[in-house]
C-alpha cells in the first residue's frame, strides 16, 4: 500500500529525529519527494509512504502523536484530455513520468498510477489542461 | 521537368494531385531519389502549432443606437485597441486581463488575456464588451455594456504581424539557484532542462528555406479555416546565417497572416498562460508547398536531423541581447527528450505540439486531395537572402 502525504513541522520539531525514528521503528518505506524549510524555520515535506496497511496506520499515528501536521494529499490531478494540446511543456517537470510523450503518435498521455500529485505540471502547462483534483482521494488519515 | 502552379491546380480540381506531408516526403525522397520524387509528388503539406505572441484579431461590432465612437474598450475585461474607426477593435494576444495580479505574487499565473478572448469567440461563447466614448455630434453615445457573439459581428478576422518563425532558440537557464519563468516555459536552474518550440521537419518555412513558393497571397490552413499570407512578418530576417542545405541557424524568416475567424476551430487556436511571463495565443498553421522542380523536392525532404537550433541562455544572454549561443542541437536530438550540452545530459521539453502539427499537415493534405483547396500563387515572394531587410537593435536615442 502507498500513501502520499504532506507533512508540516513546527519550529520546535524541525530538528527532531522524527523521520529517522519513523523509518527505524515503524518499518515503512519513506520516499521524500520534496522538503523545504520556510523562512520562519518551519518545515514542510512531501513524502510517499509504503508498507502494509497496519504499519502505515501506526506510522501516521506516530507522526500525529508527535505534533506533526499530517495532510493526505489528493492522490491525483485532473488531466483534461480535451484541453491538452500535446505540446509537452509539462513533461520535463513531471519527475515520475506520469505525463509522457507516446513515441509513435507524439501524443502526451497521463498515467494516473505514476502520478504523485506534486503539482509541478500545473504551472508548467500553458493550456490549463491539468489542475488539482477538487476532492482528495482517500482523504482521511 | 518543372511544373507550374496552374498545372498543379488543374490536377487538384480533377482530384488527381499527389499530396504528401513533409514527414512522408522524407522517406519518399530517401527511397526514390529527388528526381523521381519531383515528378511524382505535386504538393507537400506542412504544419505547426505553438504559441505565437505577435497575433490578434480585428473585430467590427456594428453600431448601437445611438452610435458611439469607441475610445476605450474591454472584452471580458481585456483591453482592446480602439485607435481605429468608431466600432473597429483590435484585440491583441498578449494583453492581460485588467484585474490580473501580474507578477506581484511571483510567479504570476496569468489566467486570462487576449488569446483567451480570441479562443472563446471562436468557441461561440458570449463575450462582455464594455466601451467608452467621449461623445461627438455624430457619435453621441458615451458608454455601452453588452454581450457580443462572433456570429453577430460584422467582421472578425485574425491579423497576425508575426507567425511561423522559420527556426527558433532552445532556451536554458544557467543561473545556479532559481527557476526562471520565460515565454519559453519554466526553466530550471543550472541547465536542468531545455525548452524548444518548432515543428522542425514539419514546419512551413523550414521546408521552403529560401521562400521560393511562400509569399504574399499564399493560401494556407489558418486555425482550421482558410487564410492567407498577407506580408512578410515583423522581424523577418532572411540574412541569418544558413547551413549548406539553406536551413537558417536561428530565427530568420517570418510571415504575417490573415483569415476569417468565423471559419476557425478552437482545436487549432488556443489561449496560452505562461507562468511568470504572461498570456499569448497558440496558432495552428499549415502551408502547402508546390513541388515545382527538383530543388523544391529536395528542400521539402529536410529531416529533423538536418535542422539545428541555437541553445541560448535565457537568464543572461537572451535578455541582454548578447547573441552568443552556447551550442547548436538538432531537432532529432531535441525530440528524443535529451540533449547533450557541455558533456551533460539535459532533459528537453517542447512548447510546440508536434502531434497537432501532424494533424494540421494531414488535414491540409485531405482538403487538397478532395479538390477543395487550390494553391495561391504568390503575387510577391518574401524578401530573400541578400535583400536589405534586417532585424536589428533599437537605435537608442534617449531624450
Ligand atoms: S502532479 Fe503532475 S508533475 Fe506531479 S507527478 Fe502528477 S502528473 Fe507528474
Ligand atoms: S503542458 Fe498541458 S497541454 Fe501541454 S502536453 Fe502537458 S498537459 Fe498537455
Amino acid at each position: 500500500m502507498q500513501k502520499n502525504i504532506f507533512l508540516h513541522f513546527s519550529r520546535e520539531l524541525v530538528d527532531q529525529p522524527i523521520m529517522s525514528t519513523l523509518i527505524r521503528k515503524y518499518d515503512v518505506e519513506v520516499n521524500i519527494l520534496q522538503a523545504t524549510i520556510t523562512p520562519n524555520e518551519e518545515g514542510t515535506m512531501f513524502v510517499q509512504l509504503r508498507g502494509n496497511e497496519e504499519k502505515l496506520e501506526h506510522a501516521l499515528g506516530y507522526l500525529v502523536a508527535n505534533g506533526v501536521d499530517v495532510m493526505v494529499k489528493p492522490r491525483r490531478i485532473h488531466f483534461h484530455e480535451d484541453l491538452c494540446t500535446s505540446c509537452g511543456a509539462c513533461v520535463a517537470h513531471c519527475l515520475p513520468g506520469a505525463l509522457y510523450v507516446e513515441e509513435d503518435t507524439r501524443k502526451v498521455l497521463y498515467d494516473e498510477d505514476l502520478c504523485i500529485a506534486c503539482e509541478l505540471c500545473i504551472p508548467a502547462c500553458p493550456f490549463r489542461a491539468v489542475e488539482m483534483a477538487k476532492t482528495s482521494v482517500g482523504g482521511e488519515v | 521537368m518543372a511544373k507550374t502552379y496552374e498545372e498543379i491546380n488543374e490536377k487538384i480540381k480533377n482530384k488527381q494531385a499527389v499530396v504528401v506531408t513533409a514527414e512522408e516526403m522524407i522517406s519518399i525522397v530517401r527511397e526514390k531519389g529527388v528526381k523521381k520524387a519531383a515528378v511524382e509528388v505535386d504538393i507537400v503539406t506542412t504544419g505547426t502549432f505553438g504559441p505565437m505572441c505577435s497575433s490578434g484579431a480585428v473585430l467590427n461590432t456594428g453600431h448601437s443606437t445611438p452610435k458611439i465612437k469607441i475610445s476605450q474598450a474591454w472584452l471580458n475585461g481585456v483591453l482592446a485597441y480602439c485607435g481605429i474607426a468608431a466600432v473597429d477593435l483590435y484585440i491583441g494576444a498578449t494583453e492581460v486581463a485588467r484585474d490580473d495580479p501580474l507578477n506581484k505574487a511571483f510567479p504570476g499565473r496569468f489566467k486570462y488575456g487576449g488569446g483567451h478572448v480570441i479562443e472563446e469567440l471562436i468557441r461561440g461563447k458570449d463575450i462582455v464588451l464594455e466601451a467608452e466614448g467621449y461623445g461627438t455630434d455624430c457619435y453621441p453615445r458615451k458608454e455601452i455594456k453588452t454581450l457580443i457573439n462572433i456570429k453577430d459581428l460584422n467582421n472578425a478576422f485574425i491579423l497576425n504581424p508575426r507567425n511561423c518563425y522559420q527556426n527558433y532558440n532552445v532556451a536554458v537557464n544557467r543561473r545556479k539557484k532559481r527557476n526562471i519563468y520565460t515565454y519559453m516555459g519554466i526553466l530550471r536552474p543550472d541547465m536542468a532542462n531545455a525548452g524548444y518550440c518548432s515543428a522542425g521537419q514539419l514546419s512551413p518555412l523550414l521546408n521552403d528555406p529560401y521562400y521560393r513558393t511562400i509569399g504574399i497571397g499564399t493560401r494556407i490552413f489558418l486555425a482550421g479555416g482558410v487564410g492567407y499570407v498577407c506580408w512578410y512578418g515583423t522581424q523577418h530576417a532572411p540574412n541569418t546565417p544558413r547551413d549548406e542545405n539553406g536551413i537558417p541557424r536561428g530565427g530568420a524568416g517570418t510571415i504575417a497572416v490573415t483569415g476569417d475567424m468565423k471559419q476557425m476551430n478552437a482545436d487549432f487556436i488556443r489561449g496560452v498562460s505562461m507562468t511568470g511571463y504572461g498570456v499569448s495565443l497558440a496558432m495552428g498553421i499549415g502551408i502547402p508547398i508546390p513541388i515545382l522542380d527538383e530543388e523544391m523536392a529536395k528542400f521539402t525532404s529536410v529531416s529533423d536531423a538536418e535542422i539545428f537550433a541555437p541553445v541560448t541562455d535565457y537568464s543572461h544572454d537572451y535578455p541582454n541581447f548578447t547573441g552568443n549561443p552556447l551550442d547548436w542541437v538538432s531537432y532529432e536530438e531535441l525530440r528524443s527528450g535529451k540533449i547533450t550540452l557541455e558533456g551533460r545530459e539535459i532533459e528537453t521539453f517542447s512548447l510546440s505540439s508536434y502531434y497537432k502539427a501532424r494533424q494540421i499537415a494531414q488535414t491540409l493534405k485531405a482538403w487538397i486531395k478532395e479538390g477543395d483547396f487550390l494553391l495561391g500563387k504568390p503575387l510577391e515572394t518574401l524578401p530573400g537572402e541578400g535583400s536589405e531587410i534586417k532585424c536589428g537593435k533599437l537605435k537608442y536615442r534617449p531624450v
